[in-house]
């Protein structure tokens, strides 16, 4: 079993060295594909964060004073007040703990005023969806809210939230597709460089199944070299990964928190354990996806 | 040790290459296939290592007929039968020994076995002194011994030689041939597919001769025509 092993590795390590240039050029276009594949997956969470306050189609959010906010009593009579009007279609009531898991995603980039941040300190949430067609009457519904009784605050999603939101969708979209059609590309670059190495060693294939190799043993070093491109790749990716997500982090710190925009802007940002899981992520599909294309032309290309 | 029966085999639906043929081989026995180029000499030799399956009839080997036998079990059947041929197909960028050693390799046999095994089949055909030479370092006939060398390192039940001689200058053939005979003596089916009439008439050993995919002559002790 160890000579099989050391054999594997042997062969796999001289195919690298033979085809270095076709291999060079599989590696690198995986990378870029799973650098896409990662920045798509932050930039969906960015905004996941940007919008978490407006999810569901909430447009307009009643903020309960915090020294009443654990008095369900209370929230609740105001939540009645409300749902009674013609203009609202539902209503959602969040309380304190769930305010605050609502501010981490949304304060991810200013953990200063996030570590200032408690329980205790959260309003409760009254949150308002409008019967459609009827947005534009909701600026009068806060008119009538804004000096009621135990109200603290009422925000209404602005016109940048929903430009935020289509944003979100557009850049969804366009990462998507294109980390896709990359991946595509690095898939068929793998499954090239496998077919081009199995032709260079032809001869050798056929005189190791005239003597009675077993198919998998000539192919699993090949599947090794798939697997190892992939690796690879994933592994330049997951550099890649971090500067990104670094110089993107620094950029934002530089606008500073001088209006609501570049409030929202911070919120453009993922934690770093999200990062983490996103590069484990980025690895497992790099080494899975590199596996199979040489393991399919391994397979397909094996009657050399 | 092989058998076939009424064996029959056509390329591309139209070439037939083997008509209808069948012969029994005991173990031990040295066997000469002749006939002109394209009278299915070949054929029958990668019909008996399963390289081609026929269209009608059996293959017999070690008791087993190879035609039904599944596609995973082949690489163990073939653990039981060496190859060699015209072109000796060594492998250019590996010395003698590693060409001999990747036979055992990559069937899994573990290092000290093979470092135990080359260099007495080394020793067998000839090449002790040479186990670290390339094969374009060596003669024709040396490289033909590499082959056998490579082909019997795992002392298989049976040889398939096609053409061993073809490549060769007469007394060189001649030393291949004494060593395939030693080969046989220790007990190894030895099947040969040759043109080479010298060869044939000198070792006076089975003949089936061939033509046009027919089997047309089985002697024993025979002569080439």
């Amino acid at each position: 079993m160890f000579s099989r092993i050391t054999y594997a590795f042997r062969e796999t390590w001289a195919s690298f060295q033979r085809n270095l240039t076709l291999t060079a050029a599989a590696i690198l276009t995986a990378a870029v594909a799973l650098l896409l594949v990662g920045v798509t997956f932050l930039i969906q969470s960015g905004f996941a964060n940007l919008l978490a306050k407006w999810q569901g189609g909430v447009e307009m959010i009643i903020y309960v004073r915090p020294e009443v906010s654990n008095d369900p009593a209370r929230v609740e009579a105001l939540r009645q007040q409300v749902s009674g009007n013609a203009a609202v279609k539902d209503v959602t009531v969040l309380n304190q703990e769930q305010s605050f898991e609502i501010a981490k995603k949304v304060l991810v980039g200013q953990p200063a005023l996030l570590k200032a941040l408690s329980v205790e300190k959260m309003p409760a949430q009254i949150r308002v969806v409008p019967v459609k067609g009827s947005e534009d009457l909701l600026p009068i519904l806060k008119q009538q809210f804004k000096d009621a009784p135990n109200v603290f605050q009422i925000g209404l999603a602005t016109d940048t939230i929903k430009l935020y939101s289509k944003l979100s969708q557009f850049v969804r979209q366009f990462t998507i597709g294109a980390s896709a059609i990359l991946m595509i590309v690095a898939v068929v670059l793998i499954w090239n460089t496998i077919r081009t190495a199995m032709f260079a060693r032809r001869r050798e294939i056929e005189v190791m199944k005239l003597v009675g190799a077993t198919n998998w043993f000539i192919r699993v070093p090949f599947m090794l070299e798939g697997l190892l491109q992939g690796l690879i790749g994933s592994l330049l990716s997951c550099g890649g990964l971090v500067l990104v997500n670094s110089l993107w982090g620094n950029a934002l710190g530089g606008f500073g928190t001088t209006d609501n925009v570049t409030n929202d802007l911070l919120s453009l940002q993922v934690t770093p354990g999200y990062l983490r899981g996103v590069m484990l992520i980025i690895l497992a599909v790099g080494a899975l996806v590199g596996a199979l294309a040489a393991g399919i032309a391994a397979t397909r290309f094996l009657d050399v | 040790m092989i058998k076939l029966e009424n064996v029959s085999k056509v390329y591309n639906d139209e070439v037939v290459a083997l008509r209808d043929a069948s012969f029994d081989i005991p173990k031990g026995e040295f066997v000469f296939l002749v006939g002109a180029s394209g009278s299915g000499k070949s054929t029958l030799l990668r019909l008996m290592n399963r390289q081609e399956r026929p269209e009608r009839g059996a293959v017999w080997v070690a008791g087993r007929n190879i035609n039904e036998m599944p596609d995973s079990k082949v690489p163990f059947l073939r653990r039981n039968i060496g190859n060699i041929f015209q072109d000796y197909k060594l492998l250019p960028n590996k010395t003698v020994f590693e060409n001999v050693a990747f036979a055992l390799e990559v069937i899994g046999r573990p290092k000290h076995v093979i470092r135990q095994q080359v260099p007495a089949v080394l020793e067998l055909v000839g090449l002790s002194g040479k186990q670290d030479r390339f094969p374009h370092q060596l003669s024709g006939g040396e490289q033909q011994r590499v082959s056998i060398a490579r082909a019997f390192v795992n002392r298989p039940l049976i040889l398939l030689a096609d053409e061993p001689t073809g490549n060769l200058d007469p007394t060189t053939g001649e030393g291949i041939m004494r060593l395939l005979d030693r080969i046989n003596k220790t007990g190894t089916t030895v099947v040969m597919a040759t043109h080479d009439q010298r060869i044939v008439n000198m070792m006076r050993r089975r003949v089936v001769q061939l033509d046009r995919g027919v089997i047309v002559r089985d002697q024993a002790r025979g002569v080439y025509d």
